[in-house]
């Protein structure tokens, strides 16, 4: 349940009501006398809760100036410098932005004030800092009466209120915004309604003076009363062109307000401490030095505050953590079961071998590096036989020798195996019974050529019988015999690629 | 706001329970992140466990397909001692055994010393070391298919592997009717080759 002191000072009178949960739990008076100041020192000692100090004084001065718009620190110097032009004997001051002009320089229209007697607050205020309660702020029941009047359409109103240890309260509002105000004792002799009448003229007359209110304007006075006041107050108020008046049962406003206050006379102090304990004004009089508890008692509840979020935002986190942590344990063991049951398989397998020579992946290469030799070694016969029809075919070619070998650096012909060195052969011999016939020898030998190439083989002639080129040179052949038709011819052959590779076939 | 000694007093509690909230947290925090970085390290681990064993299963599923490809060719080469350390005895045994078998009319052998096989194309050999004895052949021959059945028989009666590399066959010149060798030879040709063994590097000595 949340606990709120309030507080009600007037000249020389201090009305103290301790809030629960909205409603009055206690209500205490002290007189400004030493007496009083103990008493309310000794009421302080039980209470701990924030605590509002609404003043009601006669000596509570308001003025207005246009200065430049200004922020920041500017703003502060040129506040300050106002401040103790007009208020230099008081640490209880305000300065309000009413409203920004809207054409020249476009200044702010500012609203100065100041409680002018300190020494009706000081002790007071003293007392609570003592007793290190935390003062929220200092008000005046004029900063705080603006919401009485918000919902008038009028742009011209006063509002009169009476306050029982204060006194009337009247209050002028232009446009909705406070302009003066003015507190008026009421003596025990003088009614509520005959304060009203002759304070209603002055008032009246004074804001003229004063030219707040325009020439032929019509003053909407708005006045807060019992209903037993009510009628008397509707009777005896003059008719004027001048003022136009609107009363208000106290007692209606009070349940419009849902305030839990019987109301037995016209005294509106409840309305105001209702309206601060609801909606306390962003500014007032107290400076730093007089709301130092509440500073502290804010930044004590601050770091309660971060210290529960720190812990509940890092529990939360940590604890999603830990379920997206539970997720990846479930993972885990789904793997780790995997990974048994693969080790299983494999074991199952590896304890069906054989206890053989090698490994089984040694044994695929022993194999597979002999039939890659195999393929590197062709046998006499794989050499010979292709070669042997086309020899048949040419009877007069006689071969004198015949060599082979392996190479690698011979050129790859299309659809042949590149990675298989190459058959090279060398074929020495002689071409006979052809007489002189030269022409006939050249053509035989290069028909033996076109025969050999239909084979696949890759043919060049290393020595021809004669060299018939513009660049040899050429004797009479009519004595030649067998010697001078030599010839030499260098073949080779790839295996074909049949898109088998030969490593797959065992050795012979 | 300025704060004095007597304010914290005011504070004490609120600056405990900061203080207290921070070092919980940060022990929350510690002992979380201790969880959750066991909890990544063993999915890793568990991760790496599980690709190992497929690794391995499909490894051992290899295996047992190599093996029942190539496990009886294996073993032929192994007993042909082509597998293992070389045999020369076994290769002079078996060429005197080809001579007498009188396949053609002479042939003369020399084995040099072993070395490390270079093949004309790459070959990838594995955990094999190729080992090489290179041996010429020098042959008299009556016609070039004794040269070939020669070859033909050379690895059926020998334990080994002979690598052909390539010979030269020539015509025995001739005088007149008689022969140039006392022997009557009409060929004779010159092999280039030699014995070829596989040492396995894992094989137990």
């Amino acid at each position: 349940m949340k606990l709120s002191l309030l507080l009600f000072l007037s000249a020389d009178h201090l009305h103290a009501q301790l809030m629960a949960g909205g409603k009055i739990a206690e209500t205490r008076e002290f007189i400004d006398t030493t007496r009083g100041h103990e008493e309310f020192t000794s009421f302080l000692k039980s209470v701990r809760c924030p605590a509002y100090l609404l003043t009601d004084l006669i000596e509570e001065d308001f003025r207005h100036e246009l200065v430049p718009h200004l922020t920041g620190s500017k703003r502060s110097a040129l506040l300050k410098r106002k401040f103790d032009q007009y208020y230099r004997n008081t640490p209880f001051r305000h300065a309000r932005l009413l409203h920004r002009q809207k054409t020249g320089r476009r200044d702010d229209d500012i609203l100065f004030s100041a409680l002018t007697n300190p020494s009706l607050i000081t002790t007071w205020v003293d007392i609570l800092l003592a007793q290190q309660i935390p003062l929220v702020g200092i008000y005046s029941v004029p900063q705080i009466s603006a919401p009485l009047v918000k919902n008038n359409a009028s742009d011209h109103v006063l509002l009169v209120t009476w306050e029982k240890f204060s006194g009337l309260r009247q209050t002028y509002f232009s446009n909705r915004h406070l302009q003066i105000s003015r507190l008026t004792p009421v003596h025990a002799d003088l009614s509520f309604h005959d304060a009203v009448l002759q304070e209603l003229a002055r008032t009246y007359q004074y804001l003229k003076s004063l030219s707040l209110l325009p020439p032929n304007q019509i003053l909407d006075v708005l006045i807060l009363c019992h209903g037993d006041a009510l009628a008397q107050l509707k009777e005896k108020l003059p008719v004027t062109a001048d003022m136009r008046y609107s009363l208000s049962d106290i007692s209606d406003v009070g349940r419009q307000l849902k305030l839990d206050y019987h109301f037995t006379d016209s005294d509106a102090s409840q309305i105001f401490l209702h309206y601060l304990a609801t909606h306390p004004p962003k500014s007032n009089y107290a400076n730093p030095n007089h709301t130092h508890f509440h500073s502290l008692a804010r930044l004590r509840t601050a770091l309660y505050l971060a210290s529960a979020v720190l812990l509940v935002v890092v529990s939360l986190w940590s604890a999603n953590n830990m379920l997206q942590s539970r997720e990846e344990a479930n993972e885990t063991a789904e793997l780790r079961s995997q990974a048994n049951i693969a080790l299983s398989q494999a074991q199952q397998i590896t304890s069906s071998f054989p206890n053989t020579y090698a490994l089984a992946g040694d044994m695929k290469t022993g194999v597979t590096v002999i039939r890659k030799l195999n393929q590197l070694s062709p046998s006499p016969m794989e050499i010979m036989k292709p070669l042997s029809p086309s020899l048949d075919r040419y009877p007069q070619i006689q071969i004198d020798e015949l060599s082979w070998q392996m190479s690698a650096n011979e050129p790859v012909a299309s659809n042949t195996l590149a990675d298989v060195p190459a058959q090279v052969v060398i074929l020495k011999g002689r071409m006979v019974d052809f007489a002189n016939d030269y022409r006939a020898v050249l053509n035989y030998l290069e028909s033996f050529e076109r025969d050999l190439g239909k084979q696949g083989y890759q043919v060049s002639v290393l020595t021809k019988p004669f060299d018939a080129s513009p660049s040899g040179s050429i004797g009479d052949q009519r004595e030649g015999n067998s010697e001078t038709l030599k010839f030499s011819v260098r073949i080779s052959r790839r295996p074909e690629n049949t898109g088998n590779p030969d490593t797959n076939k065992p050795p012979a | 706001m300025k704060l004095s000694k007597t304010d914290l007093s005011i504070l004490r509690w609120s600056i405990l329970a900061i203080c207290s909230s921070i070092l919980v947290s940060a022990a929350i925090l510690y002992v979380s992140s201790t969880y959750i970085g066991n909890s990544k390290k063993d999915l890793l681990s568990a991760r790496n466990a599980r690709n190992d064993a497929r690794s391995r299963l499909a490894a051992a599923q290899e295996d047992s397909e190599n093996m029942s490809i190539y496990s009886s060719e294996y073993g032929a080469l192994v007993k042909r001692k082509i597998i293992g350390e070389e045999q020369r005895l076994d290769w002079i045994e078996g060429m005197e055994k080809l001579r007498q078998m009188n396949l053609v009319w002479d042939f003369r052998y020399r084995i040099a010393p072993q070395k490390v096989y270079a093949p004309k194309s790459p070959i990838a050999s594995g955990n094999f070391d190729i080992h090489y004895s290179e041996m010429g052949l020098q042959f008299d021959l009556l016609h070039e298919a004794q040269l070939a059945d020669f070859f033909a028989a050379l690895p059926r009666h020998l334990q080994g592997w002979y690598q052909l590399e390539g010979c030269t066959l020539k015509r025995v010149e001739t005088t007149g009717q008689n022969t140039a060798t006392p022997s009557g030879a009409q060929l004779s040709a010159e092999c280039a080759g030699g014995w070829i063994t596989l040492k396995n590097r894992n094989a137990q000595s």
